[in-house]
């Protein structure tokens, strides 16, 4: 889950631009390699890809920190 | 050379049309100055720029126009470059001023859209501006232009290669944008979009400003927050429960916050948006791209009631989540650009220093913005100084100059309380700074009224003081007839603790007594003879009064008390004996003057207590108010129980004028308002606008009259401006607005013509007077905002008798001057921008009919008494409210006026109509035929009858005239047929009669002696006299054509007039139907129209068509359904062939004189002119000009002619339209009763005015969630609703349900009971064609038209379906 992540924020949202390639640890919010609006489209790529809803609660930087978060969130949320 | 075109986006798009429509506004200009403090090489920052206009395409970037449709395309080379300029020689003020001028240039479209400008002001510091239009940028693209500049330069003075990467193609962006298009989730989201924003019904209206800015000037007002407001700012946006994603999404979320409290407060609704520009800026490479990528979406409130900033802040933070994920490139539209007219622009982007020299950018405003913005509100921080600055863009047409200095700081008040205390409501802060202690001065000393009174005796002891019917009083003889009664009270044991009641009719002993009274320093207690006897009873009880004036005629109503009284017309030679002479009582400031009992909210009227001091604050203010070079000469002839007619009753007796008398007749006061008027002896008058909506439209040139005071109740302007005009023209008419708890008045203005918004203004406070308008929270709101009025000052009452509780709860402390009371008013009102106060409506259930104030609980209470009662609910029903005239617009395609009933128009003013016409425009076309069809169905039976092919109706006019020719000319034997109708006039006389002699054919009037009659029922029935006449004519000509044999009439109905009477869009809705199915039902119709009741049925003989065969016999043929002949070729025709000339005699495009009676009543009532609908059909079959149509819809009527003819067919013109505006209805549960008995029963205890008109009987009354009666439901039945005898019962079951709202559609209803019947609601033949026609369609029947004639209630038709049906399954299983 973790490569498929990464792979659409480095292809969609970053142009492969980072200059070291993305970890799933690096903080994406706070290191600003998205910015908010980034972080919505990533929500709403998860949204189409896995064909679920995150609801509003769940929609905090402790869920989606870093690309190992969210799959940890989303490995919760579909089990 | 060949360029690459490109289309616009959205966003471009959107800028290149206001830019069209603005073309000499500089309203999207982005300029920026840099104020570098340091050396700059001139050259190397020249060189430096030409070639960042090499590396960004949109410095090259020009835009022209192809076929219409605007493009870009990039230019290879630039012959632009930067200005260098010298300008050390000015102060930096100047440059400012210099570069502000520069800002407002207008840029050639053609030519790269930029302005550079290098400034030096002195060698250590130097100006870069920068101007670049909106088309192609944004504020990260100055950024990333800016950054870089500084490179370029930097790599220039260094001699280094740029530290840079390319400049990444805004083409990218255009090739992105189209791909993302075409995925599927963009429907979802362009879906997602619409959806939201069709949730939203009124524009927001902020500080109650309606109107759209027609300029793009605007003022830029700036605020900045402070380093330290800022990071108190940021410190609450970093606490765990405020944060979102990032500090920068926290701190959009806490301004959108502060901009929707905001907004919420100065306009009062909780459902509006806002937009916000998204960045748009998906990419990392589009972070690096210059080019406008920014797009604006719509934010959303919802505010509840009990709203904190917390609260909102977490409903904001689902929104621009929910917003973030919806903001997709190229999904913003026009549509959803007119969702909203303010915009918050948070701006996250930061101007770095300029190669180590410290830099200042300041964004420079052109004094211009879309108009489609009211507001702009810029919030960034460009400098990194930690100062967040807030930037507001205001309209000036919106805003005027004082209120854009304001809006920042209300809105400060805001943000303040926000950081706080972010859990506290967010009705807490006040907008507005405390107002200083209120410094109320009384005008003068105060004098007791009746002192001031007596003064007048002295001073004017000759003059004339009261007088009645043929006998007069002077002063003298006025006071000493008073003080005779004051020493008669004396010797009953009155003096100043006491209260004496005055139950007698408007006499001069009505006002002998009550200056006596107050002579004897007692307080009168006014007690109108219409009161009924219980209610009386309850007076004289609760309000303590030791002593009762009455006569004979009212002796009755007080039995019941043991309380001593003075019947004035029993032996009253002991009066007589009393001393002429009286020494008045010093009566104290506080002491009470009278005391007056208003409706209340129990069951019994609230007497409220009145002082002298404040009765004298009024009188001494009105006094100098109203003065004129004139005395006063008043009448009493309003009731004297209403604190109204306390003006007229002391305000000329101590001013040296006089009072005149006019006595009760026994049905309401209306009645003396005349006499008052026929015999012009007054010269002031106060009054209530019910009573000038008795008179409106009467000539009152004459009238003496030259100071009008018009209190009691909702003063509107279409009344003020008739008035205006039936007076001559140096009668002054004042508004005069005051609660009986305030006295009399307190707040008043003068009407001016400049006022136009429906209502009057109430004015401003009196003096010794004060009006605080307030929110719940008792903050002071700002002018334009609506709120509660609360009264201060010497005019308060001292609240009410016996009613501790009520009083203290109504007068609270004046929490900005504690010396003060303050009555609470309940009365929403708001301050123009004039600073007058406009009256808006109440808080709560106290209403006002004709002027007299009730509470609807005391009817409600007094109607439980009654045994059949169980449960009750009544309410105020206002009808149809009519458009003030200068409010109407018209279709911009028909001219179809905006108060035509249920019109809807779209934002290109195009109505409703027009838009559905527009959908079945081809298929109303195939009933349209060729003349040649016609000629052969005219000649088809030539030659057959015996004595004439067909009858033409001729009405003199020239389609009639023109039909007739050509019936002639197709060699037909005709016969013209002209009805009589009296009202022909001379000049269309004569046309007629040289028509008929030059075409040479034999031509009949009809008359009947009932045609009056028939005018006037359908002056009743249709508002308009056209009805009943063609009626007439159908049915004369119907008898002759069945006596002579003749098969065919033929009409000279327009295009237009079809669409009135016969065809609906209903009929088209088939696309398969047979024109012949269309011809079937028309006739089904018109059959039942001569079916339905009226004077011609009951007059004239219509035996003939209970026959089907007559239909047959005689057929009416349309003579423009197949001719298409347009205006121009047919007068040329009739100016060349038949001699016709257009009557002058009419005053307008008509034959008949009467015509102008209907348009009258149908203006008067309906409130448009009854030729607008059918007129808007002409336009639209392009047989009249909306240019046409409108001046024929607007002329005037000569009111005078309108009022004589009337007169003379015997219809009673209504004056009292106004009035019946608003009905008093009572919906009951329990036993069903007559509505006499509930009536009869209420008349015991309550004024007639409290008496409700309509008795309504429910099974159970609506309750709303909260459990409450829903009294929104009860109110939406119109008066044919309420004259029914039947039960109110809500459509139950999908059938009934179905046919209900059907009918709520076509007969313009807001509800429907399922007893009501069709006819009875105004249901005609046209309306059954319509009902039936969707009726078929919903459930695919083909049930006849005349079925709902036979079944006329909803449950009866419903139960026909259901039968119908049932039988149908039957007969298939």
């Amino acid at each position: 889950m973790n490569e498929k992540l990464i792979k659409y924020i480095s292809e969609q949202l970053l142009n492969n631009e980072l200059e070291d390639d993305l970890e799933a640890e690096d903080d994406l919010l706070g290191d600003g390699i998205l910015d908010s609006l980034g972080m919505m489209k990533l929500i709403l790529y998860i949204e189409t890809e896995y064909e679920m809803k995150v609801p509003p609660q769940d929609m905090i930087i402790e869920n989606f920190m870093t690309v190992q978060h969210i799959s940890n969130y989303l490995a919760k949320q579909r089990s | 050379m060949k360029r690459n075109y490109k289309a616009l986006t959205q966003s471009q798009l959107s800028i290149w049309t206001g830019q069209q429509l603005n073309p000499e506004a500089p309203l999207y200009n982005m300029a920026h100055s840099f104020d570098i403090e340091g050396f700059i090489d001139n050259e190397s920052f020249k060189t430096a720029f030409d070639q960042l206009i090499e590396r960004a395409e949109v410095l090259r970037t020009v835009f022209s126009v192809i076929d219409g449709i605007p493009v870009q395309s990039i230019q290879t080379g630039c012959e632009k470059t930067i200005e260098i300029l010298d300008f050390s020689s000015k102060k930096p003020k100047e440059i400012k001023n210099w570069m502000k001028r520069r800002s407002q240039i207008n840029f050639d479209f053609t030519k790269p859209l930029f302005d550079s400008v290098l400034i030096k002001v002195n060698e250590q510091r130097h100006f870069w501006f920068l101007n670049i239009h909106h088309l192609v940028t944004d504020a990260t693209t100055s950024t990333i232009l800016y950054k870089l500049q500084v490179e370029l330069y930097k790599s220039i003075l260094e001699g280094s290669t740029p530290k840079i990467k390319d400049v990444p193609a805004f083409d990218d962006y255009l090739v992105y944008k189209a791909v993302q298009k075409k995925l599927p989730i963009s429907q979802t989201i362009r879906d997602h979009w619409k959806t939201k924003i069709d949730s939203l019904t009124v524009p927001l209206k902020i500080y109650g400003k309606e109107c759209s800015a027609t300029t793009s000037l605007a003022n830029r007002v700036s605020l900045k927050l402070g380093v330290d407001r800022s990071k108190r700012l940021k410190d609450l946006a970093s606490r765990s429960e405020i944060r979102s994603w990032t500090q920068d999404l926290t701190l959009f979320n806490l301004f959108t916050t502060a901009i929707f409290t905001y907004l919420h407060r100065v306009s009062g609704q909780q459902k509006f948006a806002i937009g916000a520009p998204s960045h748009n800026r998906s990419t990392k490479s589009f972070k690096r791209t210059p080019g406008l990528f920014i797009e604006i979406f719509p934010l959303l409130s919802d505010f509840e009631d009990k709203d904190t900033f917390f609260s909102v802040l977490e409903k904001v933070k689902l929104e621009t989540n929910d917003y973030l994920k919806n903001a997709q490139p190229g999904m913003s539209s026009p549509e959803l650009s007119r969702s909203f007219n303010v915009v918050l622009n948070y701006i996250n982007v930061a101007f770095p220093d300029f190669n180590g020299m410290p830099m200042q950018s300041e964004w420079i405003h052109p004094e211009h913005c879309d108009p489609g913005h009211q507001l702009r509100c810029h919030v960034y921080d460009m400098n990194a100084s930690g100062d967040i600055e807030v930037h507001f863009d205001l309209n000036n047409d919106v805003f005027h100059e004082s209120l854009q200095n304001e809006i920042p700081q209300h809105f400060l008040k805001v943000l303040d309380a926000l950081i706080e205390d972010v859990n506290q409501s967010i009705y807490e802060p006040s907008l507005i700074d405390k107002v200083s202690a209120i410094d109320l001065q009384p005008i003068s000393e105060f004098i007791p009224i009746i002192k001031q009174f007596e003064l007048q005796a002295i001073q004017t002891p000759d003059a004339t003081a009261l007088s009645f019917k043929n006998t007069s009083y002077t002063y003298q003889e006025l006071n000493q007839k008073a003080n005779q009664f004051a020493n008669y009270l004396l010797t009953k044991g009155i003096n100043s603790e006491k209260r004496v009641a005055v139950h007698l009719e408007r006499s001069p002993e009505y006002i002998v007594a009550v200056l006596g009274i107050l002579k004897t320093g007692a307080s009168f207690i006014p007690i109108s003879s219409d009161q009924p006897s219980q209610r009386v009873s309850y007076i004289l009880e609760d309000s303590n009064c030791h002593f009762i004036l009455t006569n004979n005629r009212l002796v009755d109503n007080i039995t019941s008390t043991q309380i001593p009284y003075l019947n004035l017309d029993d032996d009253l030679s002991s009066l007589l004996h009393e001393s002429i002479e009286f020494k008045c009582q010093d009566s104290l400031q506080d002491s009470l003057a009278y005391m007056i009992y208003t409706s209340g909210s129990t069951g019994n009227p609230k007497g409220v207590l009145i002082s002298n001091k404040a009765i004298c604050n009024y009188l001494n203010w009105a006094k100098s108010y109203y003065a004129t070079k004139e005395k006063f000469i008043f009448p009493l002839f309003t009731s004297v129980g209403f604190d109204l007619t306390i003006t007229s009753t002391f305000l000329p007796l101590i001013t040296g004028g006089e009072l005149i008398v006019y006595s009760e007749a026994d049905h309401g006061p209306d009645i003396s308002l005349m006499e008052v008027l026929a015999q012009n002896k007054v010269n002031s008058i106060k009054l209530t606008p019910s009573h000038l909506a008795l008179i409106r439209g009467a000539d009152m040139q004459h009238s003496n009259i030259k100071t009008m005071i018009v209190g009691g109740e909702d003063f509107k302007v279409n009344i003020a401006q008739s008035i205006q005009n039936s007076f001559s023209e140096d009668l002054r008419i004042y508004n005069e607005y005051g609660p009986t708890e305030a006295t009399v008045g307190c707040i008043a203005g003068q009407y001016t013509a400049n006022h136009t918004e429906a209502s009057v203004p109430i004015g401003t406070s009196i003096s010794g007077m004060s009006g605080l308008v307030l929110d719940s929270n008792y903050n002071q709101v700002p002018a334009g905002v609506v709120g509660e009025l609360h009264l201060s000052g010497f005019g308060l009452a001292e609240g009410y008798c016996k009613l501790a509780d009520l009083t203290s709860e109504k007068f609270v402390t004046n929490p900005f001057n504690p010396e003060f009371k303050m009555y609470r008013t309940g009365d929403l009102v708001r301050l123009n921008e004039f600073d007058e106060f406009e009256y808006l409506g109440r808080v709560d259930e106290q209403v006002k009919l004709r002027g007299f104030r009730l509470e609807l609980t005391d009817v409600e209470a007094n109607l439980l008494t009654h045994n059949n009662v169980q449960n009750t609910a009544v309410v105020i029903i206002e009808n149809e409210k009519v458009i003030p005239e200068h409010e109407v617009v018209n279709c911009l395609n028909c001219g179809l006026p905006s108060n035509y009933p249920n019109t809807d128009f779209d934002e290109h003013g195009v109505c409703h109509v027009c838009n559905a016409f527009e959908g079945y425009k081809d298929q109303a076309q195939k009933y349209f035929k060729s003349e040649e069809e016609l000629r052969n169905i005219l000649t088809s039976q030539r030659g057959k009858s015996p004595n004439y092919d067909c009858i033409s109706l001729l009405s003199g006019g020239k389609d009639s005239t023109y039909i007739l020719a050509q019936l002639i000319n197709m060699g037909l034997r005709v016969l013209a047929f002209t009805l009589d109708n009296g009202y022909i006039s001379e000049q269309a006389k004569e046309n007629i009669d040289r028509i008929v002699s030059k075409l040479e054919v034999d031509h009949i009037y009809g008359t009947t002696e009932h045609m009056n009659a028939i005018f006037v029922d359908s002056l009743h029935r249709h508002q308009n006299v056209c009805n009943g006449c063609f009626k007439t004519i159908y049915t004369l000509s119907t008898q002759i054509a069945l006596a002579k044999q003749i098969p065919y009439v033929v009409t000279g109905l327009s295009r237009g007039q079809f669409f009135e009477t016969r065809l609906t869009e209903e009929l088209f809705w088939d696309e398969n139907a047979d024109v012949s199915t269309i011809d079937d039902t028309i006739l089904e119709a018109r059959k039942l129209y001569h079916q339905e009741e009226d004077a011609v049925k009951e007059l004239i003989d219509v035996s003939m068509f209970d026959y089907d065969d007559t239909f047959n016999k005689v057929q009416f043929i349309d003579f423009y359904r197949y001719s298409d002949v347009t205006l121009d070729e047919m007068l040329r025709f009739l100016k060349e062939k038949v001699d016709w000339v257009r009557p002058t005699d009419t005053g307008r495009s008509t034959n008949c004189l009467i015509n102008q009676l209907g348009i009258y009543v149908h203006k008067k009532e309906k409130g448009y002119s009854n030729y607008s609908f059918p007129y808007s059909w002409d336009v639209r079959m392009g047989h009249k000009t909306r240019t046409e149509t409108l001046e024929e819809i607007n002329e005037v009527i000569d009111e005078k002619e309108v009022k004589r003819i009337a007169d003379e067919i015997g219809y009673q013109v209504s004056g009292e339209s106004e009035l019946k505006q608003k009905n008093l209805v009572c919906y009951y549960t329990g036993e069903k009763t007559s509505s006499a008995e509930l009536a009869k029963h209420l008349k015991q205890a309550l004024p007639e005015y409290m008496v409700p008109s309509y008795f309504k009987y429910v099974e159970k009354l609506p309750l709303t969630k909260n459990g409450k009666v829903d009294k929104a439901q009860l109110k939406m039945l119109s008066t044919s609703q309420l004259d029914t005898e039947t039960p109110f019962v809500a459509p139950n079951g999908d059938i009934e349900e179905l046919i209900g709202g059907i009918w709520k559609e076509v007969l313009r209803l807001k509800q429907v009971s399922v007893h009501d019947n069709f006819i009875a609601l105004g249901g005609h033949s046209l309306a059954a064609i319509r009902v039936t026609a969707r009726i078929n369609e919903e459930i695919e029947m083909k049930f006849p038209l005349s079925k709902i004639f036979e079944f006329p209630t909803i449950i009866e038709y419903a139960n026909y379906i259901e039968e119908t049906l049932t039988k149908l399954l039957d007969e298939q299983d």
